[in-house]
């Protein structure tokens, strides 16, 4: 059944010791102590509005979506217009590619759209706005990337919004579910994709906290926000903080995801692609406070 | 004599025709008959038929679940009507009663509703005792014998709950009621009157992908679960003030035989209690109860035949060996 390497369980996550165990046994990779590390500072924005959305969570507000972006914007940059604060992140001769998430919980289309007309506004030639997600050569063909995921939860990856939206340009994505979830990391720093994720916009609009496998609308809930970021770990890391106190309050008891999200860890101590230590992040929240969650 | 063989072949070949035409009848009466239309709703006149080599693409890794059970086919309707959003219809064919159970006991949660109007079997209903159906914000999820679906309305009304309600009715009409898996009846209600189950928790599978969904032990199958296995889970309370209660989590696994009960116990002693290995001899072990304190309290294990069962995060010895010493390895009737 197994073969002889370090099997990683339960009890190294209660030691503490699954960084150590994961790098040993499966990812073969060094794992950096706390103790090695630079100070590091992420800046997440948690941007919400109540409107944003009809009471019954199906319809998006257009209007009021397009003043959450522009108010994202504006908050992450410090610009004072919204096309300014675009061009510190992009510039118009970028070819610049879309990656909402395809399935369960599925970025609102919506929120593709505001992107989109947004980067016009702002100068990107509408030529130059891709749909990528799906096959590498998607990712090949653009200079820069804006991550588009939905916050949920994953049945086989514990979490599946930032470190998993890019799991079609592996080209292989059941290899990365299991105990693989925890190479996730590594899909970003392919030559194709490495370096090119210039914002990750996460579409908290209606939120999945539990872990599926299929959508289930007892754990969707209005959370009406949009979480933005340029450190990907340090966004997916406010995304489980969000979806871990949501179980809480649902259940009134702990009620950990199963199987934990390894990949978070793993993105920081092994993939350097970020922090995952609250400590480290600074979350800066504009609008609707009701039920934050953090 | 020729005529004689003739005939019997004759014979046989009728009576095969007859059992073929019997199951097929049967198969044809206990396939739920979803009508036509339904309110304003109004499906396709035959389904998407998913099977396990086509599972992925309909789902991507949810299919994983399924295929954790006994999975036979899918059938997919899409019920829809104008200025309305869709009715999904998912009609989950499992090879037996069990499985379809299984994956209802994945999350007990929603409003129970009453579907049948034949009583459910007198048998021990163990987890939310009388519940084969569950509804909740539009989604219906229901057990009926060998079928397991799921019906959603995109989006909830009064109209479409009715109507998600009404195929729930017409999917079960004279289906039988099964009872549930009888390794169920292993989980005792309460364990010195100060151990209760959390009826609401009990999951049944055959899958280490499930197991750890509901509680993680490893991301490896370290106690050889396929389908060959069945498996309960479920966490027993002990309140002990008005603040504060404990919980232990219990874990049975059946085998196939009690050679492969053996070889996965010492998998998991292997993998999961490696510095106690030294501990272990395989065939001085047998039906004599284990302990060990580990980071998160104590554990507990017996293997009995072709079961094992497991108790994780006791506040002390004493209440591991205890726990395990209540389980009744042999229930009635086997």
């Amino acid at each position: 059944m197994q073969d002889k390497r370090r099997l990683f369980t339960r009890r190294d996550f209660i030691r503490g010791t699954i960084g150590a165990t994961l790098s040993a046994s499966l990812l073969g990779a060094r794992w950096a102590g706390a103790t090695e590390e630079a100070a590091r500072s992420s800046l997440v924005t948690v941007v919400r509005d109540q409107d944003v959305m009809d009471a019954a969570g199906v319809t998006v507000d257009r209007a009021v979506l397009k003043r959450m972006l522009d108010q994202t914007l504006i908050q992450f940059t410090g610009e004072k217009n919204v096309k300014d604060a675009w061009m510190t992140l992009v510039r118009p001769e970028d070819t610049v590619g879309l990656v909402p998430t395809p399935h369960l919980n599925p970025t609102h289309p919506e929120v593709f759209d505001t992107v989109r007309d947004a980067l016009i506004d702002a100068g990107v030639p509408t030529k130059k706005i891709l749909a990528a997600q799906g096959e590498i050569g998607k990712a090949e063909r653009c200079s820069a990337l804006i991550a588009l995921p939905a916050l949920k939860a994953h049945w086989l990856t514990g979490i599946g919004t930032v470190l998993k939206n890019y799991i079609l340009y592996s080209g292989n994505p059941s290899r990365y579910h299991e105990e693989n979830s925890a190479k996730l990391g590594e899909i970003w720093n392919l030559p194709d994709v490495e370096g090119k994720t210039r914002l990750v916009l996460v579409d908290a609009l209606h939120p999945l906290c539990d872990k599926g496998p299929q959508p289930d609308p007892r754990y969707k809930w209005a959370y009406n926000g949009l979480i933005a970021g340029t450190d990907p770990v340090a966004v997916e890391t406010v995304c489980l903080r969000i979806i871990t106190e949501k179980r809480r309050a649902l259940r009134g008891e702990p009620w950990p995801l199963s199987p934990p999200p390894i990949c978070v860890e793993a993105a920081d101590k092994v993939y350097g692609l970020g922090t995952s230590r609250m400590e480290e992040i600074r979350i800066e929240h504009h609008g609707w406070d009701l039920d934050l969650l953090l | 004599m020729k005529f004689l063989k003739t005939a019997l072949l004759f014979l046989l070949l009728f009576a095969t025709l007859s059992v073929h035409e019997g199951a097929t009848a049967k198969m044809e009466q206990d396939k739920p008959d979803l009508p036509k239309t339904v309110g304003v709703w109004t499906r396709p006149d035959s389904p998407r038929v998913v099977d396990g080599t086509t599972i992925f693409k309909y789902m991507n890794g949810a299919g994983e679940l399924y295929l954790g059970y006994r999975f036979d086919h899918l059938e997919v309707y899409e019920y829809a009507a104008d200025g309305q959003d869709n009715i999904l219809v998912e009609l989950y064919f499992m090879k037996t009663s069990d499985d379809a159970f299984g994956l209802l006991s994945q999350d007990w949660g929603g409003e129970p509703v009453t579907l049948s109007q034949s009583p459910l079997s007198k048998a021990k209903l163990t987890p939310a005792s009388s519940v084969s159906a569950l509804y909740g914000k539009g989604l219906l999820r229901v057990w009926s014998d060998d079928i397991y679906a799921r019906v959603m309305a995109y989006r909830e009304t009064p109209e479409s709950k009715e109507a998600v309600l009404s195929l729930g009715r017409a999917m079960t009409a004279n289906r039988k009621n099964s009872s549930p898996p009888r390794l169920l009846n292993i989980l005792p209600d309460t364990i010195d009157s100060a151990w209760r189950l959390r009826r609401d928790r009990i999951s049944y599978f055959r899958s280490f992908l499930v197991l750890n969904s509901l509680y993680y032990l490893s991301h490896q199958n370290i106690l050889g679960l396929d389908l060959s296995t069945e498996a309960v889970t479920a966490p027993y309370e002990r309140v002990t003030s008005t603040e504060n209660r404990e919980r232990v989590q219990l874990l049975v696994v059946k085998y196939r035989d009690p050679a492969r009960a053996r070889h996965a116990l010492e998998q998991f002693q292997e993998a999961y209690l490696p510095e106690h290995k030294k501990d272990f001899v395989s065939g001085s072990m047998a039906e004599n109860p284990n302990f060990f304190k580990i980071e998160d309290g104590w554990l507990g294990y017996k293997l009995y035949d072709k079961r094992i069962a497991l108790v994780f995060e006791c506040p002390d010895q004493g209440s591991a060996r205890m726990i395990i010493n209540q389980i009744q390895f042999v229930q009635k009737g086997e």
